[in-house]
């Protein structure tokens, strides 16, 4: 068994059962614990009823339930929710409040680590550090599709987190970045609103090779195709480059092992996992994987732990077999 | 065509009930739900609008209630302060004398509301959740 990696999971990967009622925090927790994780991410704006302000007796609770089912807390996800207000954006002040705010509450809660999002901005990460220190908490931001590390802003945060944020400040890859063609959830939706099957298919095949959108835009298919096409083509045609996770390794606290859809226990048709799992072993990462099923977005009907198992018993290939 | 499957939480399946007052029948009430993933400030709701039947409901007919308050849907904008937990129902009670007759009743919902953390560039992600479901009066 690969000692230094371990799959964890974040908690949204239920939430199709949370969200129908069909699970309870209790529910998923002890869920994720009868599955065999151990490390969990609670996305808080989902998970906690009272938030962005828990209270003792909520906290209390939680802490109660990680204990009873030998869950250890490994991040607490927050969201840079610059748009709450409808006469104008929060200002930076404000952006660290809420931060802040997150970082507390995150610590109550039993977490070391907190994940927000790229919005924050290098000038308010910077601010972080002070705060991070006093309350010796972790902060990271998600790397998530459309970003990648060669997007410039990545420079100056990786600057930071090598420079007076190391070891403090870090960031988490999400696997949506390298993301090649859509997933099977999303083709099935399209078909739902009005996409043929065969062209659809002839879409990804035009995509994977001559990249043309011309020539579907020329071509015999109806509205929706094209805009799938554009859609798809916009989303997937830049890739982040797997190789890359070697050079930034020092700063990766965290990954997001993000998957939509698996038929079977081998293999993702649009996540190079055997790709990226190989590279964060050779790169020597040490830490959890969070599994992130994503594609309740799509379709409310499938079984959120089917999927995990798939994605738990391919990651668990990946992980052990030679290199 | 991201975030769409949640559009189906938005109308609850509770019973349509009449508002009783001191004997008086005011109007009646139904229930629903924030159509997400996770939850957000009330203020992120752009436009909230409702036709029972076919017919839209004014928006002076309109009472909102969560988190044991009661809002105006004009208010609804200024409530960066209240937050809609994703699995508590909202109340809406609409305000017609004699309230709402027994049986079935088909009710679309109509919601505009902004992504709050996905105004990277200046402009929000903005969302149209138009749902409509055939309730029972009681």
């Amino acid at each position: 068994m690969n000692q230094d990696i371990k799959l964890g999971i974040s908690l949204y990967s239920f939430s199709t059962e949370y969200i129908q009622e069909k699970l309870d925090l209790e529910g998923v927790l002890k869920k994720a614990r009868d599955m065999g994780y151990k490390g969990v991410e609670l996305v808080a704006a989902q998970m906690v009823p009272e938030y962005p302000y828990p209270s003792d007796a909520w906290l209390a609770e939680f802490k109660g339930l990680l204990q009873k089912y030998e869950l250890e807390p490994v991040c607490w996800s927050a969201y840079v929710d610059m748009g709450i207000r409808s006469d104008r954006d929060l200002t930076e002040d404000e952006i660290i409040q809420y931060t802040v705010n997150d970082l507390i509450y995150a610590k109550k809660a039993g977490f070391p680590l907190v994940r927000t999002q790229h919005a924050i901005s290098p000038a308010i990460f910077r601010k972080m550090i002070p705060f991070c220190k006093e309350l010796g908490m972790k902060l990271t931001i998600e790397m998530h599709h459309p970003h990648h590390p060669d997007v410039p802003v990545w420079q100056e945060y990786f600057a930071i987190m090598r420079g007076e944020g190391k070891g403090i400040l870090g960031f988490v890859p999400d696997f949506s970045i390298f993301q090649t063609m859509p997933h099977q959830l999303y083709l099935e939706q399209a078909v739902a609103l009005g996409c043929r099957r065969e062209k659809l298919a002839q879409i990804i095949e035009i995509h994977k090779t001559t990249k043309d959108l011309e020539q579907i835009e020329a071509g015999d298919f109806n509205e929706l195709e094209r805009h799938v096409a554009k859609e798809m083509f916009a989303k997937f045609s830049a890739p982040g480059k797997v190789e890359q996770l070697k050079e930034y390794v020092d700063c990766i606290f965290y990954i997001h092992g993000k998957f939509y859809y698996l038929d079977n226990d081998e293999h993702d048709p649009c996540i190079p996992y055997e790709e990226i799992i190989r590279t964060i072993r050779q790169s020597g990462y040490k830490g959890y994987i969070a599994s992130e099923y994503e594609g309740h977005h799509f379709d409310e009907t499938v079984d959120s732990e089917v999927q995990l198992r798939h994605f738990v018993a391919m990651n668990e290939k990946l992980l052990n077999c030679e290199l | 065509m991201d975030f769409q499957a949640y559009n189906k939480i938005l109308i609850c399946k509770d019973a349509i009930e009449n508002v009783v007052v001191e004997g008086v029948t005011v109007g009646y009430e139904f229930k629903i739900k924030y159509p997400s993933y996770r939850g957000v400030f009330l203020s992120c709701i752009e436009e909230l609008r409702f036709a029972i039947d076919g017919e839209p409901i004014a928006k002076q007919d309109i009472y909102f209630y969560l988190n044991g308050k009661q809002f105006l849907i004009d208010e609804l904008k200024e409530c960066f302060k209240e937050y809609w937990f994703v699995r508590e129902k909202a109340t809406v009670r609409v305000m017609k004398p004699g309230g709402i007759t027994p049986g079935a009743h088909s009710l679309n919902v109509f919601m505009k509301h902004r992504v709050p953390y996905t105004g990277y560039f200046g402009q929000y992600l903005v969302l149209d959740s138009d749902m409509t479901d055939t309730l029972t009066a009681k």
